[in-house]
C-alpha cells in the first residue's frame, strides 16, 4: 500500500511499513498456504485418481470418483443429513445468542460471571463436550431419561437424533456467537436508545428498530461463518454416533463419510470428491447469500 | 529496538506454532518410541520396556492411542517417512504394510540372534507377518474368544453356569430363559460389531465361513446364512433393542449387570479384572460346540511387533523386537496378565495370572479337545489385503438386520454381492 503510485521512491517510512507489513501478514499466509490453500488444490488433484496405499501408485481415473458419487445414494443422504443439522444449528444459535447478548449487554450484577458461564462451552474441547452429551443423552444410563422418567432413543432413533445431535451444536457454538454479538451491540451509539425512549418506544420495539438493523452487518458475518461452520460439522456425530448405531445413516455428516472413505478405507480418491461436491455447496450457499445481504444489511 | 526484537520474537513464535509439529521426531532424550493402542496393556508393555532400559540402557516409551487414531498415525506416518520405531502389527492392515516395505526386514537379524527362533511362536500368528517368505514381526501374543457369564444372575435364575457340554441351543434356552424384558435384564447382548467376538465364531461353529479359500464372500454360504438366522433368533428372543446395545456397548451393558452372558476375547481380561462388578459376579466358559458339526470354534489372532523400516536406528529396534520376543519376556508378559503370549508354552502362566477368573477356557479353546464328539477348531481371523473395508462394511449392513432379524437372510446375501465387489477393487 505504500508504494501504490510506483512514482516517487519509497521514503524510509513508507520503506519500513512495507517490510513490517510484510513480517506481520507472514505467518499467516504461511499457514494458509500449507494448511489450506496447497491442501486445496491436492484434493481437487486427488480426486481424478484412484488413490495407491500410503500415496503411492495412484492411478488416474479421470471423472470416475465423480460419476460413482452421483450415483451413490449415501452422499446425498448424507449431504441432506448436513443440510438439515445446518437448519437447526444456524437459526437456533443466532437467535438464542441474539437475544442473551442484548440481556448480557445490559449493566446488572455479574455479568461477568454469566458471559464466562455462557462462553464456556467454547473453551471445553469439542470431542469432550460431544463425549458427555454422548452419555447424557444415553437411553439406558442416560442423565436425561433417569431425571425426567423417560424411554427415549436420543441418539439412535433415527427420526429424532439428527435433532439431538444439532442441539449439541446449538448449544457449544452458543458462547461465541454472544462474544461477538456483545462487541456489535458496544458499538451501537447510545443516542439512539435515548432518542427511542424519548419519542416512548418500548424496549422491544428498540430491539427491532435500532438493534437489530444496526447489529445486521455482525449478523450477517456469524450467519456466513456459521453456515460455513455447520455444513463441515464432524466431530459431533464422529463421538456421538457408533459405527452399529442405526440412526448413524440419517444422521452421518458428509464431513464424516469423507473421513470414513478417506481415513478408514484408505480411498483418498473418492473422499477427496465427496469433500469437493461440499466445497461447491458451501460456496454456491455462501454466494447466494451475498446477493442477499444487499436486502437487510445495513452499513451505516 | 526492543519493541522490534519482541515483535520479531513474536513472529516467528507464532510461525512456528502454525508448522504442523508430528510429535514423532520430538521425543527427548534416545527413547525408541513404542505405539499400542490397548490401554490396559501400558502399564505392563512399559515394565517390560523399563527392564530393556536397565539391561541395554536404551530407554523406550510406551504411547497409547485409540485404535481409529492409531492406524491413522501409522499411515500418515507411512507416508510422511516418520513411522514410531517400534509398533504393533494386525492382520486386518499387515499385508498393505509389508507389501509397501514400511516394515523392517526381520530375516538376518533373526538368523543372527541366538534369543529368536521363529519355531517356537504360534505358527498361525507367524503366518500373519510373514510376507514373500519373509518375515516383518515378532509375534507377541494371541487371543482366544470364550463365554463371559453373570454368575448371579445365573443364580437367580436358578440355571446351571455354563460348561463344556454346552450346544448353542443350551445358550439359546438359557438367554430366553434369563431374559426378563420388564426388568431389563437379557439373557445375551452382541452387536453387528462383535464379529470377532461374537458372530464370527457362531459362524464357523455351524460350518458356515467368512471369506472362502478362493478369497470372495461366505455371507451367502448355506452354513453361513443358517447360523446368522440363529444370531437373528438371539437377538429377537434375548438380547436387548439393537438401539441401545449399540449406543452402550455390551461390555458396559455385561458389568452393569443388565446382561447375563457376552462372548469377547481374551484381550478384554486386563480390563475386567480392574472393573469391581465383574470380578465379584462374573466368570468364564469355554464357548458352546453345534450340535450337528461337532465343531467348537473361536476365532484367533495375534499381534506382531514390528519396528519402522524408515528408522534411524534399526539395531536400536531389532533389540527391543528380540527383547519382546525373548522366552523371559514372553512370559513376563503373560505373568503380568497383560495378554496370552505368542511363544509356545507360556500361556499357562496367563492363566495363572489371577485367581478372580477361571481363564482355562481361553487356552483349552486353542487345544485339543477333551470332549467326546467335539472338535475344537482354531479360526484365523479371516483377511485380506485390506479387510478394514470389507469388515467395516459388514458392520454396517448387518445393522439393518439387527433392527429386523426376520431379513437377516436377505441382508446377508446382499453384503455378499457388496464385500466381493470391496475384495475386487482391493489394490493388492
Amino acid at each position: 500500500m505504500a508504494n501504490k503510485s510506483g512514482k516517487a521512491p519509497m521514503t524510509s517510512w513508507e520503506k519500513n511499513q512495507f517490510k513490517w507489513g510484510w513480517i506481520f501478514i507472514l505467518p499467516t499466509m504461511i499457514g494458509l498456504i500449507a494448511l489450506n490453500i496447497y491442501p486445496i488444490f491436492a484434493t481437487v488433484y486427488q480426486s481424478f485418481f484412484k488413490t495407491g496405499d500410503f500415496g503411492r501408485g495412484n492411478i488416474f481415473v479421470g471423472l470416475e470418483n465423480y460419476a460413482t458419487m452421483i450415483k451413490d445414494a449415501e452422499v446425498w443422504q448424507s449431504l441432506w443429513n448436513t443440510i438439515k443439522y445446518a437448519i437447526i444449528e444456524v437459526p437456533f444459535s443466532i437467535c438464542i445468542a441474539l437475544v442473551l447478548a442484548v440481556f448480557l449487554n445490559r449493566k446488572m450484577k455479574g455479568r461477568s460471571v454469566y458471559r464466562a458461564i455462557f462462553f464456556l462451552p467454547m473453551i471445553a474441547a469439542p470431542a469432550a463436550v460431544a463425549m458427555v452429551w454422548r452419555w447424557l443423552y444415553n437411553s439406558q444410563f442416560g442423565l436425561l431419561n433417569n431425571l425426567f422418567g423417560l424411554h427415549v432413543e436420543w441418539i439412535s432413533n433415527p427420526k429424532i437424533a439428527w435433532i439431538s445431535v444439532a442441539v449439541i451444536g446449538v448449544w457449544s457454538i452458543l458462547g461465541y456467537n454472544i462474544v461477538l454479538f456483545i462487541a456489535g451491540l458496544q458499538d451501537i451509539p447510545h443516542d439512539y436508545y435515548e432518542a427511542a425512549e424519548i419519542d416512548g418506544a418500548s424496549g422491544v420495539a428498540a430491539f427491532f428498530n435500532i438493534t437489530l438493523p444496526l447489529l445486521s452487518p455482525t449478523i450477517f458475518f456469524v450467519l456466513i461463518t456459521r453456515v460455513i461452520g455447520a455444513m463441515q460439522v464432524f466431530d459431533l456425530v464422529y463421538m456421538v454416533m457408533d459405527r452399529t448405531n442405526p440412526a448413524l445413516p440419517k444422521t452421518q455428516s458428509i464431513v464424516y463419510l469423507f473421513y470414513q472413505y478417506s481415513f478408514n478405507f484408505g480411498n483418498k480418491g473418492y473422499g477427496s470428491a465427496i469433500v469437493m461436491l461440499l466445497l461447491a455447496v458451501i460456496l454456491i450457499v455462501t454466494v447466494f447469500q451475498n446477493i442477499g445481504q444487499k436486502k437487510w444489511v445495513f452499513y451505516n | 529496538m526492543k519493541k522490534r526484537f519482541a515483535a520479531m520474537a513474536m513472529a516467528s513464535a507464532m510461525v512456528l506454532s502454525l508448522t504442523p509439529v508430528t510429535g514423532m521426531t520430538t521425543m527427548a532424550a534416545d527413547a525408541l518410541q513404542v505405539v499400542i493402542w490397548d490401554s490396559n496393556q501400558q502399564a505392563g508393555i512399559q515394565e517390560i520396556c523399563d527392564l530393556f532400559e536397565e539391561e541395554t540402557g536404551i530407554p523406550a516409551k510406551v504411547e497409547v492411542k485409540s485404535w481409529d487414531s492409531y492406524w491413522q498415525l501409522l499411515e500418515a506416518g507411512a507416508q510422511g517417512g516418520d513411522l514410531p520405531d517400534v509398533f504393533w502389527m494386525h492382520s486386518n492392515n499387515s499385508q498393505m504394510y509389508m507389501k509397501n516395505d514400511m516394515l523392517l526386514k526381520l530375516d538376518d537379524y533373526i538368523e543372527a540372534s541366538d534369543v529368536i527362533d521363529i519355531e517356537n511362536y504360534m505358527p498361525e500368528v507367524t503366518e500373519l507377518y510373514t510376507y514373500d517368505g519373509s518375515y516383518y514381526a515378532i509375534p507377541k501374543d494371541y487371543d482366544t474368544i470364550a463365554l463371559w457369564y453373570n454368575k448371579t444372575m445365573f443364580d437367580e435364575a436358578g440355571l446351571a453356569y455354563p460348561d463344556n457340554t454346552w450346544t448353542w441351543d443350551d445358550l439359546y434356552d438359557a438367554a430366553v430363559a434369563l431374559t426378563d424384558k420388564d426388568n431389563n435384564r437379557y439373557g445375551f447382548a452382541m452387536n453387528p460389531s462383535n464379529d470377532q467376538d461374537t458372530y464370527y465364531n457362531m459362524v464357523y461353529s455351524m460350518g458356515g465361513t467368512i471369506l472362502k479359500e478362493d478369497k470372495t464372500s461366505g455371507y451367502d454360504d448355506p452354513a453361513t446364512l443358517k447360523a446368522m438366522e440363529y444370531v437373528g433368533k438371539l437377538l429377537t428372543d434375548a438380547c436387548p433393542n439393537p438401539t441401545t446395545m449399540s449406543e452402550t456397548g455390551t461390555d458396559v451393558m455385561m458389568s452393569s449387570g443388565t446382561v447375563a452372558m457376552i462372548m469377547q476375547g481374551s484381550w478384554m481380561t486386563a480390563g475386567f479384572m480392574q472393573n469391581e462388578y465383574m470380578c465379584e459376579n462374573c466368570d468364564v466358559a469355554i464357548l458352546p460346540y453345534d450340535k450337528e458339526t461337532g465343531i467348537r470354534a473361536s476365532i484367533c489372532n495375534g499381534l506382531g511387533w514390528a519396528a519402522s523400516s524408515m528408522t534411524d536406528r534399526p539395531d536400536d529396534c531389532w533389540k527391543l523386537l528380540e527383547w519382546f520376543g525373548s522366552k523371559e519376556m514372553q512370559m513376563k508378559q503373560a505373568e503380568l496378565g497383560v495378554t496370552m503370549s505368542a511363544y509356545e508354552g507360556t500361556s499357562d502362566t496367563w492363566v495363572n495370572c489371577t485367581d478372580i477368573f477361571n481363564l482355562q477356557p481361553y487356552l483349552e479353546m486353542a487345544g485339543e479337545s477333551k470332549d467326546e464328539g467335539v472338535t475344537n477348531e482354531l479360526v484365523l481371523r479371516p483377511y485380506t489385503y485390506n479387510s478394514t473395508v470389507w469388515s467395516s462394511a459388514a458392520q454396517s449392513a448387518l445393522v439393518a438386520a439387527w433392527n429386523d432379524p426376520s431379513q437377516m437372510e436377505q441382508v446377508c446375501k446382499d453384503f455378499a454381492v457388496q464385500m466381493n465387489q470391496y475384495i475386487a477393487q482391493e489394490n493388492g
